[in-house]
């Protein structure tokens, strides 16, 4: 159990700035994950938490405790890594072992922890075997038991299934979960898979070029994004993000917010002609690139598969669909009526013309 | 179509003909002075020096083992040896891993110019050093020790940088999951790093234990006693006393000399081969 704090975090790798005056809580019991596009520093933040790759400056503090000097091995924290870092030349039991035997743990206990772990993740009959005579997801599962074996107030995970077959990772997957709802200490995964990210946090921390775009739950990262980053970041096919010229907003709208219509309905915020350029049946939705007018391109997801290239329809989006962004590309949280309908009503009509 | 399968395999019969006697002539090109030099020891003196000479002896003897051992006191030459090669190979371990291990893993200041003298001590020839290191050993009153032929070897740049390669190949995970599980650095070379690297530490120490094993030129400069020489001058010694040269004795020396070097390699053969790939897990 445990609340990690990242206090005005700074590191670079000679003189490439990584991350920039970074302030994070993640809050304990809490399934965490970073995630973000490659390069945006969020397994240099899982290394910081883990001291093998400390921050250049600024402080890490663990349930209040700051833990920036204290060696690895010494911080109650696990790692599973990528790569699973098992020692090859161990046999499984070694491997699980290891840790706790250069933490002096009695004999009895160690041998208590490492039957019950090995048999939550199922590695009984491979304890005398050496990794080399293993599977890729059985590997994964001694890394998983080495790390659990420690009873880690923390558990970090740096993309630990990116090296399983689809199968396999969806499956352990939903294991990790249940493992989170099992044990109720601190996860902090990292993934550059949304989907992964969605479906496995409670709490998720999107980052970019070294900064935190939006830490919430799933179903607000989803539903209430905080910039275009972050709307088009999470969700495939990503946000369809209109700039209007002359205006100095972002239009922005989910390809499976869209409705499409032989004839406009007068209810719809946003109205629009367009035309089917592509269209991918994917089984249960098919998508659709549309062209409008002005040449712009967005995409659309439906259920209904009925449509073809060439057709021209009306694009419709409701209001509480629309998400607004200001020139930076940060959401403008106001309502139509409020502040944009003019504008909106302007947009809509130049563009039907 | 018939015929030009058959001009194929003609071909491919001929090319692996052709690549099986050139590999059976380097055998024999490094095998028969082994063999002559085996055969030559179990000969007596009068069919050494026949001509043409004969390629299996007529009489087989032990004479010239015999005559080893009454003519020298061996067992001195070889504790000698022993002592001198089991200290440097222990030393040159005890020296060159922490040191591979820190130019490998660390970084810190002068790493580069560190690494460049032992690239530096690696290129010059011990024929440059020898006047300076006697001087210094006989200012030191070591040239009746064995001293003298072992701390001037307790460190071998070779060793460290090959060493040093092996221990670069280790994946950084492995490290760092190490030092989570609060591994001390020693622990972490002892069991992480040399397991992972056994193949080219046996490399290095075979290396070491034949260049120790087989020095002839240093010991004799560094050592003014009998008392302190090693087996490879007392086979020396064989020569010298006879008018003529004894061959089967000279070589009943020398099997007695190189048998412990084959013995080793072909218990480690295997090792020798594997260090220059190293089998991580992925």
């Amino acid at each position: 159990m445990a609340k990690i704090e990242f206090q005005n975090i700074h590191k670079s790798f000679g003189t490439t700035k990584v991350i920039e005056n970074l302030n994070l809580t993640l809050e304990d019991g809490k399934f965490n994950v970073l995630v973000g596009p490659s390069g945006c520093g969020k397994t240099t933040l899982l290394r910081i938490i883990a001291g093998i790759g400390p921050a250049t400056s600024g402080r890490i503090l663990l349930d209040g405790v700051d833990i920036s000097n204290v060696p690895p091995g010494q911080r109650g924290v696990a790692m599973v890594f990528q790569s699973y870092a098992i020692y090859p030349m161990m046999t499984v039991r070694q491997n699980i072992e290891f840790g706790l035997k250069n933490n002096r743990v009695p004999k009895a206990e160690r041998e208590r922890r490492i039957s019950e772990v090995s048999q939550i993740v199922g590695l009984e009959p491979y304890l005398g075997r050496k990794p080399s005579q293993l599977s890729g997801g059985q590997r994964q599962r001694v890394a998983l038991a080495r790390a659990m074996v420690k009873e880690p107030t923390v558990f970090l995970m740096d993309e630990p299934l990116s090296n399983l077959d689809a199968k396999l990772r969806a499956a352990m997957r939903s294991e990790l979960v249940q493992l989170h709802k099992q044990l109720q200490t601190t996860f902090v995964y990292v993934t550059h898979d949304q989907v992964e990210a969605m479906a496995m946090g409670d709490c998720i921390i999107l980052m970019d070029q070294g900064r935190i775009m939006q830490q919430s739950d799933p179903e607000t990262m989803y539903r209430d994004p905080d910039n275009i980053f972050t709307a088009q970041f999470i969700g495939t096919p990503p946000t369809n993000i209109l700039g209007l010229e002359s205006e100095s907003f972002k239009l922005g709208f989910r390809p499976e917010a869209i409705s499409l219509s032989v004839n406009p309905a007068p209810d719809k915020a946003f109205t629009h002609r367009v035309s089917i350029l592509t269209r991918e049946m994917l089984g249960a939705e098919t998508l659709y690139k549309l062209r409008l007018r002005n040449g712009q391109e967005v995409m659309a997801r439906l259920t209904d598969s009925s449509l073809m290239v060439g057709d021209e329809l009306y694009l419709q989006v409701d209001e509480e669909n629309l998400y607004f962004f200001d020139s930076e590309g940060n959401r403008v949280r106001k309502t139509l009526s409020q502040q944009y309908g003019a504008m909106l009503e302007r947009v809509t009509r130049s563009h039907e013309s | 179509m018939y015929s030009k399968h058959t001009g194929l395999d003609l071909r491919r019969g001929v090319t692996s003909g052709i690549s099986f006697a050139f590999k059976l002539f380097m055998l024999v090109l490094f095998l028969f002075p082994f063999y002559w030099l085996i055969i030559t020891s179990f000969k007596t003196y009068g069919e050494s020096i026949v001509f043409p000479p004969t390629l299996i002896p007529r009489n087989f003897t032990l004479a010239a083992f015999e005559q080893v051992f009454s003519r020298l006191n061996l067992w001195n030459y070889l504790k000698n040896s022993i002592i001198v090669t089991l200290s440097v190979i222990i030393i040159q371990t005890l020296v060159g891993v922490p040191a591979a291990y820190a130019l490998a893993r660390y970084s810190f200041r002068g790493k580069g110019v560190m690494l460049a003298l032992v690239m530096a001590a690696f290129m010059v020839p011990t024929q440059i050093t020898f006047i300076t290191v006697y001087i210094m050993m006989s200012k030191l009153r070591w040239l009746n020790t064995l001293l003298p032929q072992i701390v001037p070897f307790g460190a071998s740049a070779y060793g460290i940088f090959l060493l040093r390669q092996a221990f670069m190949q280790v994946p950084a995970d492995i490290i760092e999951a190490a030092r989570l599980d609060n591994a001390s650095e020693l622990k972490i070379i002892t069991r992480i790093m040399l397991p992972a690297a056994r193949s080219s530490l046996m490399t290095v120490s075979l290396f070491s234990f034949v260049g120790s094993w087989n020095s002839y030129f240093w010991p004799l400069v560094m050592s003014n006693s009998e008392k302190v020489r090693p087996l490879t001058l007392a086979i020396e010694r064989l020569k010298d006393q006879d008018a003529g040269i004894n061959w089967p004795v000279i070589m009943a020396g020398n099997m007695i000399m190189v048998l412990p070097v084959l013995v080793i390699f072909l218990l480690l053969s295997n090792k020798i081969i594997s260090a220059v790939g190293y089998r991580g897990i992925k």
